[in-house]
């Protein structure tokens, strides 16, 4: 185990584990001691109260009839020495004739008077501590009273209580040791599974085994690796966005470079003049990519419109059919707008919706071949309105749809020069309304781009 | 010397292949992977530019695909990607060489004259040959030392003969190394081409091999 600083043990599950154990098997320890004192306590009161009671009672039975050498017997009984243990309790005792006159008593006896009440009690004499048994003959003519120092019960008891706690004293530095170890061992696969992670590059997000990771760990590894899969895609997606990038940026740059050199390395004059008019439409198409992107720059970071106003979409499609016609003669594509009559209100930016519907009419004109229709069509439904643009191509396959409206992505093989902004632009102002761009293929034929659920509602004239 | 051109950007095509086309390269031009492949089965390129950036099939499938054919053209690709990955992926995927976006043409030219050599087999980049001396860099072509002024047909004809010494070359191989798709081939051409550059640099220059074909000359003027 690393040594860890104070901050640090608090966070160890390990610390923690150890510190909880340790307190546990301390307080039981502490708890068995207590108990064992107190029960040998007792144990040692019951004897010791016993031996008491068999001594005064002897020692009546030996007074009775011996009235005529009570000064011999009294001699002989205080020669009586014991030890000073439990086994061998030393014994005191006071003997007199009722009266209150000691006719014998051993050398330690407490000075008590031997008038006291009958049978057992406590007392101090001297700050010491003595435990005192009061006996009287069945015809009152004697009186005992025999008494041994309370301290020797303690010690007893502490002596007990220390046979029951001190080989514990050995065993716990050797639980603590195995305690240590197990949680060590039992903790070994969160290390194998830290360094697992930390193995993880951006480019290797496998999922982690977790085979041998406890029961408890495994929900974290399903997170984990739920984690790295939403990362690994996410990254995906945003390499296949630099690459795009760089490809749309990039290669309009080298072909202006190219044309450039070109035009300086060629001393053919119309050659070099195709060069130059390459070079300036490049340009232009170097400049459209510019707009849009700094078209979506400025869309990114807006979180809700600025200020949304009722906007007539109508007079919006309008609006951009006439640019479209403008730019792109009606003969050759021919733009079908049967719009419902009257004013179709909806709450949002007029300017972006123009941006979007323009965005999405570009496309249709460039997607499709001289000659094929395109169709907007508006509909109403339930306080929403959708429009839609439809062109008359080949539609796009189902892969290609999963695509479309990412950023620089443009369908392989589309000839028609873009950015592959467009969709992406159109997608970001949908969000911005609270609607969607949905895109597909129209079941009749043809490549259909909607906005759906603009919040408005059709107002018919008059 | 016929390069192959895959390229779909438009602008970006039109300026390599005019590029090229300045340095005496016939070009052919397509714009997708597909025809690349095809291209490349059916004529000997001297070397072929790839963008990797290619809709439909990308260029590093059509790399794999060629090489799976085992079809030795130099292969020079053109990527807007720079990454390392992107790069070791590119030549190892069988590319000879890598130029990204955007890039100087002169760079280009210089890369394709290097792996053209290579695949020729040939270690100075001066190409000399019984007394005959040509620089593809600076095209200058001299005979015993005295520079000879050839112009674009004629010094494309020789350096296919001297990249090309001791193969016979037959007369529709020398029209496809000099011309590329779409360009006017004249019935003989091929033959007014080099009787000019045996009027300027010796009649045995080349070697007339009757309904087989033309040889370079291996003695010296």
């Amino acid at each position: 185990m690393t040594w860890l600083g104070k901050g640090e043990r608090r966070g160890s599950l390990r610390w923690r584990l150890l510190a909880a154990v340790c307190i546990a098997v301390l307080l039981i320890w502490l708890l068995t001691g207590a108990l064992s004192y107190h029960m040998a306590r007792h144990e040692a009161e019951e004897l010791l109260d016993g031996s008491l009671a068999q001594t005064g009672h002897l020692l009546l039975a030996l007074l009775e009839g011996s009235d005529d050498e009570f000064a011999g017997l009294g001699g002989r009984l205080a020669s009586v020495r014991a030890a000073d243990n439990i086994y061998e309790p030393p014994l005191e005792f006071q003997v007199d004739q009722g009266d209150g006159a000691v006719i014998a008593r051993s050398l330690d006896a407490p000075e008590l008077p031997i008038l006291g009440v009958l049978g057992y009690s406590d007392i101090i004499r001297h700050d010491e501590s003595w435990r005192v048994l009061n006996l009287a003959s069945e015809d009152g003519r004697f009186r005992v009273q025999v008494s041994q120092p309370s301290g020797l019960r303690d010690r007893a008891a502490l002596e007990v209580a220390g046979q029951t706690v001190l080989p514990l004293m050995f065993i716990v530095p050797l639980l603590f040791l195995f305690i240590y170890l197990s949680i060590r061992r039992g903790l070994l696969p969160l290390d194998r599974l830290a360094s697992e992670v930390a193995a993880r590059t951006p480019d290797n997000l496998a999922p982690l085994s977790g085979r041998e990771v406890p029961t408890e760990a495994r929900p974290l590894v399903n997170s984990i690796n739920r984690l790295f899969a939403r990362v690994s895609r996410t990254l995906d997606h945003e390499r296949r966005f630099t690459a795009d990038a760089a490809h749309e940026l990039r290669t309009p740059l080298a072909a202006l470079k190219v044309q450039s050199q070109v035009a300086l390395r060629s001393t053919d004059a119309p050659m070099r003049e195709k060069a130059l008019r390459q070079i300036a439409g490049g340009v232009d198409r170097a400049a459209r990519l510019l707009e849009q992107l700094l078209r979506l720059a400025r869309l990114d970071p807006v979180q809700q419109l600025d200020n949304p106003g009722p906007v007539d979409l109508a007079a919006v499609i309008h609006e951009a059919l006439a640019a479209a016609r403008a730019a792109c003669a009606e003969a050759d594509r021919p733009i079908a707008a049967p719009l419902p009559r009257g004013k179709a209100m909806v709450q949002g930016d007029a300017e972006l919706l123009g941006m979007a519907l323009r965005n999405l009419l570009d496309n249709a004109l460039r997607y499709s071949a001289p000659g094929d229709a395109i169709r907007i069509g508006l509909d109403a439904r339930d306080g929403e309105i959708a429009v839609a643009v439809r062109d008359s191509g080949p539609g796009v396959s189902a892969e290609v749809l999963d695509k479309l409206g990412e950023r620089f992505f443009r369908a392989p093989g589309a000839r028609a020069e873009g950015s592959g902004l467009g969709l992406a632009i159109v997608k970001r102002i949908a969000e911005l309304h609270g609607a969607r761009l949905v895109l597909g293929n129209h079941p009749d034929g043809g490549f259909v781009a909607r906005i759906e659920g603009l919040k408005g509602q059709l107002i018919a004239p008059g | 010397m016929k390069i192959l051109l895959v390229e779909d950007d438009e602008l970006l095509g039109d300026g390599v292949r005019s590029g090229l086309m300045l340095a005496g390269f016939a070009v052919d031009w397509v714009r997708s992977g597909d025809l690349a492949l095809r291209a490349l089965a059916d004529i000997p390129y001297d070397a072929c530019v790839l963008d990797l950036g290619l809709p439909g099939k990308d260029g590093l499938a059509v790399l794999r695909e060629l090489r799976r054919r085992s079809n030795p053209v130099p292969v020079l690709v053109l990527t807007a990607r720079d990454t390392r990955e992107d790069k070791v992926a590119g030549l190892d995927n069988g590319a000879d060489d890598y130029l990204t976006k955007p890039f100087e043409l002169e760079e280009l030219l210089a890369r394709l004259r290097a792996l053209i050599r290579r695949a020729c087999g040939l270690v100075s980049p001066v190409i000399e040959h019984a007394g005959l001396a040509l620089d593809p860099v600076t095209r200058q072509v001299s005979r015993c030392g005295e520079p000879v002024a050839l112009s674009g047909r004629e010094y494309a004809l020789l350096l296919d003969f001297m990249t090309h010494p001791r193969h016979i070359r037959t007369r529709s191989q020398l029209e496809e190394s000099l011309y590329a798709w779409g360009e006017e081939v004249g019935s003989n051409t091929v033959e007014v081409y080099i009787h000019h550059l045996r009027k300027k640099l010796g009649q045995d220059v080349i070697r007339t091999l009757r309904g087989r074909g033309y040889q370079l000359g291996d003695s010296a003027p």
